[in-house]
């Protein structure tokens, strides 16, 4: 079994990755509940919103339905995620990754920035529209057999690859 | 207690994301390309192999279960899920891998996780007049697809995992290549 990842063809070990994760989701219903990320998000607004403007934090209905950032399980997980991804880096001697540009249109860094600002900008709001994200509505959800992880998965691969396929096709369009 | 399993599950899931290159907006884009189709294999093996672990366990040990389904409101569900995917098209990170992506050293992922910061910002601003209503519309409650069909939960996991596990074996992983 290798672990080292072949950068040249984008070979990875997904295979076994992939079981140990089934593995892991399994562990974490047995310890405390499905994993999930994106309702950490809010609940850092909460946690600021309080300090800053206390009377409207408490006020807000939806602040008050997430609960305080240090009381669930969850912001643990997610300061866990930051660890395991620079463990799993170092551990395997790998550069810290230079700034990878994704779509064609991406010429400079500040277009990269722009793009990675407006992508997580969507994606947590969109998640918190759904009430989840890929973790919490795809991989928790199908692997409950939950008919919202079905329904949100469905959403997000018909506009993810509407979105990169045409991010590609237009420029190549507009370079003809 | 459970803080501690939480941080020891979230530094696994960190590394494995990692291993992957699940956390590489190169690669989520790829994927949603469909040029390199690794990063949804290993999102589908992950589901395949938990559905039947939890839904064989629960006919052992049902109590030491914690399953927490989502609710199935499918207006905001479906919205939510087409918004997002637009985010991700666009960015190439999700919530979970833009903070491994932190992790390792990527700069734009401190970005896009800022842009995060700033959409939940928004979203708690306009939760009550513009979201609180779309998620009343067409609420099934917390249902899974054995409330649907009746059949056991057990048994559905065993076929949807089949299905999944045919999927990934019937697809390549790098599209165009030889296998």
């Amino acid at each position: 079994m290798t672990t080292t990842i072949d950068s040249s063809t984008g070979k990875t070990p997904w295979v076994f990755y992939g079981v140990l994760f089934g593995i892991l989701g399994t562990l974490s219903i047995l310890a405390w509940g499905p994993i999930g990320v994106s309702g950490t998000y809010p609940r850092v607004i909460g946690e600021l919103l309080t300090l800053v403007v206390p009377d409207y934090a408490a006020g807000n209905p939806y602040l008050q339905k997430m609960g305080h950032l240090f009381a669930k399980t969850e912001t643990y997980l997610v300061i866990g995620l930051l660890l395991g991804g620079f463990l799993g880096a170092r551990l395997n001697k790998e550069k810290a990754p230079a700034c990878e540009m994704i779509h064609p249109s991406e010429k400079t860094t500040g277009r990269r920035y722009r793009d990675a600002f407006i992508g997580g900008f969507l994606i947590v709001f969109g998640a918190r529209i759904a009430g989840g994200c890929t973790s919490g509505h795809i991989i928790s959800g199908i692997t409950q057999l939950s008919v919202s992880g079905f329904i949100f998965a469905a959403g997000v691969f018909a506009t993810g690859i509407l979105t990169a396929k045409t991010l590609k096709r237009r420029h190549v369009a507009a370079e003809a | 207690m459970t803080a501690f399993y939480g941080l020891l599950i979230g530094v696994a899931m960190g590394f494995f994301i990692q291993r992957v290159r699940a956390s590489s907006p190169g690669m989520i884009v790829r994927n949603l390309r469909l040029e390199n189709l690794s990063v949804i294999k290993f999102m589908a093996l992950t589901m395949a192999v938990g559905m039947v672990l939890v839904y064989g366990l629960n006919l052992v040990i049902p109590s030491a279960m914690h399953f927490d389904v989502k609710p199935t409101y499918v207006l905001g569900v479906l919205l939510g899920g087409l918004v997002f995917g637009v985010g991700f098209g666009i960015g190439g990170y999700c919530p979970g891998t833009s903070v491994v992506g932190i992790g390792e050293g990527r700069k734009d992922a401190i970005v896009a996780m800022l842009g995060g910061v700033v959409g939940a910002l928004v979203f708690t601003l306009v939760y009550t007049t513009l979201i609180a209503p779309i998620v009343k519309v067409a609420d099934l409650g917390k249902i899974t697809l054995a409330d649907v069909t009746h059949v056991s939960p057990f048994v559905l996991a065993v076929v949807v995992s089949a299905v999944f596990l045919v999927v990934i074996k019937l697809l390549p992983t790098e599209v165009g290549a030889k296998r």
